[in-house]
Protein backbone atom coordinates (compact mmCIF):
# COMPACT_ATOMS: atom_id res chain seq x y z
CA UNK A 1 0.00 0.00 0.00
CA UNK A 2 1.45 3.78 -0.55
CA UNK A 3 1.59 5.50 2.44
CA UNK A 4 2.23 9.34 3.24
CA UNK A 5 4.99 9.67 5.99
CA UNK A 6 7.96 11.67 7.24
CA UNK A 7 11.02 10.57 7.56
CA UNK A 8 14.89 11.99 8.42
CA UNK A 9 18.06 11.63 6.86
CA UNK A 10 21.65 13.35 7.66
CA UNK A 11 22.75 15.29 4.21
CA UNK A 12 26.29 16.40 4.19
CA UNK A 13 26.94 18.94 1.83
CA UNK A 14 29.70 20.36 0.56
CA UNK A 15 31.10 23.98 1.38
CA UNK A 16 30.91 25.31 -1.92
CA UNK A 17 27.23 24.83 -1.97
CA UNK A 18 27.07 27.25 1.07
CA UNK A 19 25.41 30.72 0.15
CA UNK A 20 21.81 31.85 -0.89
CA UNK A 21 20.29 28.41 -2.70
CA UNK A 22 21.76 26.02 -0.04
CA UNK A 23 18.43 25.00 0.76
CA UNK A 24 17.27 24.27 -2.85
CA UNK A 25 20.87 22.22 -2.93
CA UNK A 26 19.93 20.07 -0.03
CA UNK A 27 16.31 19.14 -1.79
CA UNK A 28 17.95 18.52 -5.04
CA UNK A 29 20.59 15.92 -3.12
CA UNK A 30 17.71 14.61 -1.22
CA UNK A 31 16.07 13.97 -4.22
CA UNK A 32 18.57 11.91 -5.95
CA UNK A 33 20.26 10.56 -3.27
CA UNK A 34 16.61 8.67 -1.71
CA UNK A 35 13.91 8.81 -4.59
CA UNK A 36 13.58 5.39 -5.70
CA UNK A 37 15.74 4.05 -3.08
CA UNK A 38 14.05 0.93 -0.60
CA UNK A 39 14.73 0.22 2.54
CA UNK A 40 13.17 -2.99 4.68
CA UNK A 41 11.59 -0.77 7.42
CA UNK A 42 9.63 2.03 4.95
CA UNK A 43 9.51 0.36 1.94
CA UNK A 44 10.04 1.96 -1.37
CA UNK A 45 10.31 5.51 -1.46
CA UNK A 46 8.44 6.73 -4.59
CA UNK A 47 8.71 10.37 -4.66
CA UNK A 48 9.83 13.09 -1.87
CA UNK A 49 6.48 15.71 -1.66
CA UNK A 50 8.60 18.39 0.62
CA UNK A 51 10.82 19.43 3.21
CA UNK A 52 9.38 19.49 6.77
CA UNK A 53 12.25 20.55 8.78
CA UNK A 54 15.80 21.33 7.96
CA UNK A 55 17.88 21.19 11.52
CA UNK A 56 21.17 23.17 11.93
CA UNK A 57 23.90 21.87 10.56
CA UNK A 58 26.79 20.51 12.24
CA UNK A 59 30.14 20.88 11.10
CA UNK A 60 32.19 17.81 10.57
CA UNK A 61 35.83 17.90 12.07
CA UNK A 62 38.55 17.28 9.41
CA UNK A 63 36.40 18.44 6.99
CA UNK A 64 34.37 21.73 6.05
CA UNK A 65 31.25 19.06 5.37
CA UNK A 66 28.29 20.21 6.67
CA UNK A 67 25.70 17.47 7.99
CA UNK A 68 22.09 18.89 7.98
CA UNK A 69 19.13 16.77 9.77
CA UNK A 70 16.16 16.64 7.42
CA UNK A 71 12.89 15.64 8.10
CA UNK A 72 10.83 15.46 4.56
CA UNK A 73 7.60 14.03 3.62
CA UNK A 74 7.62 11.59 1.17
CA UNK A 75 5.04 8.61 -0.75
CA UNK A 76 6.43 5.77 0.19
CA UNK A 77 5.50 2.06 -1.32
CA UNK A 78 5.56 -0.60 1.64
CA UNK A 79 3.28 -4.33 1.38
CA UNK A 80 2.33 -5.70 4.10
CA UNK A 81 1.59 -9.44 5.05
CA UNK A 82 -2.07 -9.67 5.02
CA UNK A 83 -2.46 -7.44 2.69
CA UNK A 84 -4.89 -7.55 -0.16
CA UNK A 85 -4.05 -5.84 -4.09
CA UNK A 86 -4.03 -5.82 -6.78
CA UNK A 87 -0.97 -7.17 -8.97
CA UNK A 88 -0.16 -7.44 -13.03
CA UNK A 89 1.21 -10.97 -13.86
CA UNK A 90 4.71 -10.90 -15.58
CA UNK A 91 6.18 -14.44 -16.59
CA UNK A 92 4.53 -17.84 -15.97
CA UNK A 93 6.18 -20.95 -15.56
CA UNK A 94 5.18 -24.38 -13.59
CA UNK A 95 6.06 -23.32 -10.21
CA UNK A 96 3.83 -20.27 -10.34
CA UNK A 97 3.89 -17.22 -12.04
CA UNK A 98 5.16 -13.90 -10.64
CA UNK A 99 3.70 -10.37 -10.76
CA UNK A 100 4.25 -6.91 -9.95
CA UNK A 101 2.33 -4.67 -7.40
CA UNK A 102 3.90 -1.14 -7.79
CA UNK A 103 7.57 -1.35 -7.93
CA UNK A 104 7.14 -4.29 -5.43
CA UNK A 105 7.79 -8.12 -7.06
CA UNK A 106 5.47 -11.07 -5.81
CA UNK A 107 5.67 -14.70 -6.13
CA UNK A 108 2.50 -16.90 -6.09
CA UNK A 109 3.71 -20.59 -6.29
CA UNK A 110 1.73 -22.96 -7.90
CA UNK A 111 0.27 -24.96 -4.43
CA UNK A 112 -0.95 -21.66 -3.38
CA UNK A 113 -3.09 -21.23 -7.14
CA UNK A 114 -6.72 -23.05 -6.56
CA UNK A 115 -6.42 -26.77 -7.48
CA UNK A 116 -8.90 -26.57 -10.38
CA UNK A 117 -6.04 -24.31 -12.41
CA UNK A 118 -3.53 -26.20 -14.05
CA UNK A 119 -0.15 -24.87 -16.24
CA UNK A 120 -0.08 -25.12 -19.82
CA UNK A 121 3.31 -24.15 -21.20
CA UNK A 122 3.59 -23.05 -25.09
CA UNK A 123 4.14 -19.79 -26.90
CA UNK A 124 2.02 -18.13 -23.71
CA UNK A 125 2.13 -20.23 -20.56
CA UNK A 126 -0.77 -20.25 -18.56
CA UNK A 127 -2.84 -21.76 -15.67
CA UNK A 128 -6.20 -22.50 -16.85
CA UNK A 129 -9.68 -24.14 -15.65
CA UNK A 130 -10.20 -27.48 -16.87
CA UNK A 131 -13.50 -25.34 -18.41
CA UNK A 132 -11.69 -22.72 -19.98
CA UNK A 133 -13.10 -20.32 -18.34
CA UNK A 134 -10.51 -18.50 -16.33
CA UNK A 135 -6.51 -17.66 -17.37
CA UNK A 136 -3.66 -16.42 -15.83
CA UNK A 137 -1.32 -15.47 -18.85
CA UNK A 138 0.92 -12.50 -18.54
CA UNK A 139 -0.50 -9.22 -18.52
CA UNK A 140 -3.63 -10.67 -16.84
CA UNK A 141 -4.34 -8.62 -13.80
CA UNK A 142 -4.70 -10.24 -10.39
CA UNK A 143 -6.31 -10.12 -6.89
CA UNK A 144 -4.06 -11.56 -4.73
CA UNK A 145 -3.31 -11.49 -0.84
CA UNK A 146 0.43 -11.36 0.65
CA UNK A 147 1.67 -14.02 3.17
CA UNK A 148 4.85 -13.02 3.36
CA UNK A 149 7.20 -10.82 2.49
CA UNK A 150 11.28 -10.89 2.43
CA UNK A 151 13.75 -8.00 2.94
CA UNK A 152 16.96 -7.55 1.77
CA UNK A 153 19.44 -4.14 1.58
CA UNK A 154 17.48 -2.94 -1.49
CA UNK A 155 14.50 -4.99 -2.73
CA UNK A 156 11.17 -6.11 -0.85
CA UNK A 157 10.01 -9.27 -1.97
CA UNK A 158 7.09 -10.67 -1.27
CA UNK A 159 5.41 -14.48 -1.26
CA UNK A 160 1.27 -14.21 -2.46
CA UNK A 161 -1.66 -16.24 -2.71
CA UNK A 162 -4.86 -16.78 -4.92
CA UNK A 163 -6.30 -19.58 -3.04
CA UNK A 164 -8.87 -17.32 -0.51
CA UNK A 165 -11.87 -16.44 -1.28
CA UNK A 166 -12.62 -13.41 -3.86
CA UNK A 167 -8.76 -13.27 -4.95
CA UNK A 168 -8.05 -14.37 -8.84
CA UNK A 169 -8.14 -12.80 -12.46
CA UNK A 170 -9.82 -9.81 -12.38
CA UNK A 171 -9.41 -9.42 -16.00
CA UNK A 172 -7.93 -10.88 -18.90
CA UNK A 173 -5.50 -9.49 -21.57
CA UNK A 174 -7.65 -10.65 -24.38
CA UNK A 175 -10.91 -9.09 -23.06
CA UNK A 176 -11.90 -5.98 -23.78
CA UNK A 177 -11.09 -3.37 -20.42
CA UNK B 1 13.32 -10.01 10.73
CA UNK B 2 11.49 -10.53 13.96
CA UNK B 3 9.22 -7.23 14.13
CA UNK B 4 7.90 -8.23 10.73
CA UNK B 5 6.39 -11.47 12.04
CA UNK B 6 4.15 -9.52 14.46
CA UNK B 7 3.00 -7.39 11.15
CA UNK B 8 -0.55 -8.04 9.72
CA UNK B 9 -2.17 -6.45 7.68
CA UNK B 10 -5.59 -8.03 8.46
CA UNK B 11 -5.24 -7.15 12.04
CA UNK B 12 -4.21 -3.80 11.52
CA UNK B 13 -0.57 -4.42 13.15
CA UNK B 14 1.49 -2.03 10.78
CA UNK B 15 4.42 -1.63 13.32
CA UNK B 16 4.90 1.94 14.65
CA UNK B 17 6.04 3.27 11.84
CA UNK B 18 2.65 3.35 9.82
CA UNK B 19 0.24 2.95 12.36
CA UNK B 20 0.17 6.93 12.36
CA UNK B 21 0.90 6.92 8.54
CA UNK B 22 -1.77 8.28 6.23
CA UNK B 23 -2.24 5.72 3.88
CA UNK B 24 -3.57 6.50 -0.04
CA UNK B 25 -5.36 5.29 -2.70
CA UNK B 26 -4.22 4.43 -5.97
CA UNK B 27 -6.42 7.35 -7.42
CA UNK B 28 -4.28 9.96 -4.72
CA UNK B 29 -1.16 8.79 -6.00
CA UNK B 30 -2.05 8.99 -9.35
CA UNK B 31 -2.81 12.46 -9.11
CA UNK B 32 0.42 13.40 -6.92
CA UNK B 33 3.03 11.70 -9.25
CA UNK B 34 0.90 13.33 -12.37
CA UNK B 35 1.94 16.55 -10.29
CA UNK B 36 5.62 15.31 -9.92
CA UNK B 37 6.16 14.18 -13.03
CA UNK B 38 5.04 17.83 -14.43
CA UNK B 39 7.53 19.13 -12.14
CA UNK B 40 10.36 16.93 -13.03
CA UNK B 41 9.60 18.11 -17.18
CA UNK B 42 9.51 21.21 -16.17
CA UNK B 43 13.03 20.96 -14.71
CA UNK B 44 14.67 19.38 -16.94
CA UNK B 45 14.71 19.16 -20.57
CA UNK B 46 15.13 15.09 -20.70
CA UNK B 47 12.59 13.98 -18.01
CA UNK B 48 11.67 10.75 -19.18
CA UNK B 49 15.58 9.38 -19.39
CA UNK B 50 15.83 10.22 -15.49
CA UNK B 51 12.59 8.85 -13.86
CA UNK B 52 13.93 6.42 -11.32
CA UNK B 53 12.70 2.94 -12.61
CA UNK B 54 10.58 2.58 -8.87
CA UNK B 55 8.55 6.16 -9.85
CA UNK B 56 7.57 4.90 -13.23
CA UNK B 57 6.67 1.28 -12.22
CA UNK B 58 4.56 3.04 -9.52
CA UNK B 59 3.01 5.62 -11.88
CA UNK B 60 2.20 2.97 -14.57
CA UNK B 61 0.45 0.88 -11.45
CA UNK B 62 -1.79 3.39 -10.11
CA UNK B 63 -2.91 4.41 -13.79
CA UNK B 64 -3.93 0.90 -14.46
CA UNK B 65 -5.88 0.23 -11.63
CA UNK B 66 -7.47 3.19 -10.27
CA UNK B 67 -11.26 2.82 -10.22
CA UNK B 68 -11.91 6.67 -10.63
CA UNK B 69 -11.42 9.15 -13.31
CA UNK B 70 -10.99 12.34 -12.05
CA UNK B 71 -9.92 13.49 -8.78
CA UNK B 72 -13.35 15.15 -7.67
CA UNK B 73 -14.36 11.25 -7.72
CA UNK B 74 -11.18 9.88 -5.59
CA UNK B 75 -12.11 12.86 -3.31
CA UNK B 76 -15.43 11.67 -2.48
CA UNK B 77 -14.83 8.25 -2.21
CA UNK B 78 -12.77 9.08 0.77
CA UNK B 79 -15.10 11.53 2.32
CA UNK B 80 -17.24 9.14 2.24
CA UNK B 81 -15.57 6.55 3.56
CA UNK B 82 -14.24 8.45 6.44
CA UNK B 83 -17.58 8.77 7.79
CA UNK B 84 -17.70 5.25 8.91
CA UNK B 85 -15.40 4.59 11.72
CA UNK B 86 -12.88 2.74 9.45
CA UNK B 87 -9.13 2.83 10.29
CA UNK B 88 -7.24 4.63 7.26
CA UNK B 89 -5.78 1.32 6.21
CA UNK B 90 -9.27 -0.35 5.55
CA UNK B 91 -10.53 2.74 4.36
CA UNK B 92 -7.94 2.78 1.78
CA UNK B 93 -8.12 -1.18 1.07
CA UNK B 94 -12.02 -0.64 0.41
CA UNK B 95 -11.32 2.59 -1.80
CA UNK B 96 -8.84 0.54 -4.21
CA UNK B 97 -10.88 -2.92 -4.54
CA UNK B 98 -14.22 -1.75 -4.33
CA UNK B 99 -16.15 -5.02 -2.88
CA UNK B 100 -19.64 -5.26 -4.00
CA UNK B 101 -21.03 -7.34 -2.05
CA UNK B 102 -20.47 -7.16 2.20
CA UNK B 103 -19.38 -10.83 2.01
CA UNK B 104 -16.14 -9.83 -0.13
CA UNK B 105 -15.88 -6.89 1.83
CA UNK B 106 -15.27 -8.56 5.33
CA UNK B 107 -13.10 -10.92 3.03
CA UNK B 108 -10.70 -7.99 1.52
CA UNK B 109 -10.61 -6.52 5.19
CA UNK B 110 -11.12 -9.25 8.05
CA UNK B 111 -10.91 -6.32 10.69
CA UNK B 112 -14.10 -4.89 9.73
CA UNK B 113 -15.61 -7.75 11.85
CA UNK B 114 -13.65 -7.55 14.58
CA UNK B 115 -15.47 -7.69 17.83
CA UNK B 116 -16.46 -4.69 19.60
CA UNK B 117 -16.76 -2.79 16.31
CA UNK B 118 -19.94 -2.16 16.13
CA UNK B 119 -20.56 -2.48 11.87
CA UNK B 120 -23.15 -4.70 11.37
CA UNK B 121 -23.72 -5.88 7.73
CA UNK B 122 -26.16 -3.23 6.96
CA UNK B 123 -23.64 -0.41 7.95
CA UNK B 124 -20.99 -1.92 5.63
CA UNK B 125 -23.97 -2.61 3.20
CA UNK B 126 -24.56 1.17 2.74
CA UNK B 127 -21.00 2.01 2.60
CA UNK B 128 -20.97 -0.46 -0.27
CA UNK B 129 -23.67 1.40 -1.91
CA UNK B 130 -22.34 4.93 -1.59
CA UNK B 131 -19.49 3.46 -3.24
CA UNK B 132 -20.37 2.14 -6.04
CA UNK B 133 -23.30 5.15 -6.62
CA UNK B 134 -19.73 7.61 -7.09
CA UNK B 135 -17.82 4.75 -9.37
CA UNK B 136 -20.81 4.58 -12.30
CA UNK B 137 -21.48 8.33 -12.65
CA UNK B 138 -18.94 11.22 -12.61
CA UNK B 139 -19.42 13.69 -10.62
CA UNK B 140 -22.68 15.58 -11.75
CA UNK B 141 -24.83 17.80 -9.61
CA UNK B 142 -27.64 15.54 -8.75
CA UNK B 143 -25.17 12.99 -7.75
CA UNK B 144 -23.60 15.01 -5.34
CA UNK B 145 -26.94 16.29 -3.70
CA UNK B 146 -27.63 12.75 -3.01
CA UNK B 147 -24.91 11.48 -1.62
CA UNK B 148 -25.65 14.48 1.07
CA UNK B 149 -22.95 17.08 -0.51
CA UNK B 150 -23.40 20.82 -0.28
CA UNK B 151 -21.93 22.90 -2.80
CA UNK B 152 -20.17 24.53 -0.06
CA UNK B 153 -18.70 22.01 0.75
CA UNK B 154 -16.51 20.93 -2.14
Amino acid sequence: MFFHIILERNMQLHPRHFGSRLRDKLVSKLIKEVEGTCSGRHGFVVAIMGIEHVGKGLIRDGTGFVTFPVKYKCVVFRPFKGEILEAVVTMVNKMGFFAETGPVQVFVSNHLIPDDMEFQSGDTPNYITSDGSVKIQKDSEVRLKIIGTRVDATEIFCIGTIKDDFLGVISDPGAAA
Amino acid sequence: MSGEEEENAAELKLGEDFVKAKCLMNGEVSLILDRRLEQLQQLSEDPLNQMPQVFEKSLQYVKRFSRYNNPDAVRQVREILSRHQLAEFELVVLGNLCPETVEEAIAMVPSLKDKGRGLDDEAIEKMLTDLALIKSSSSSGHLLKKLGFGLASL
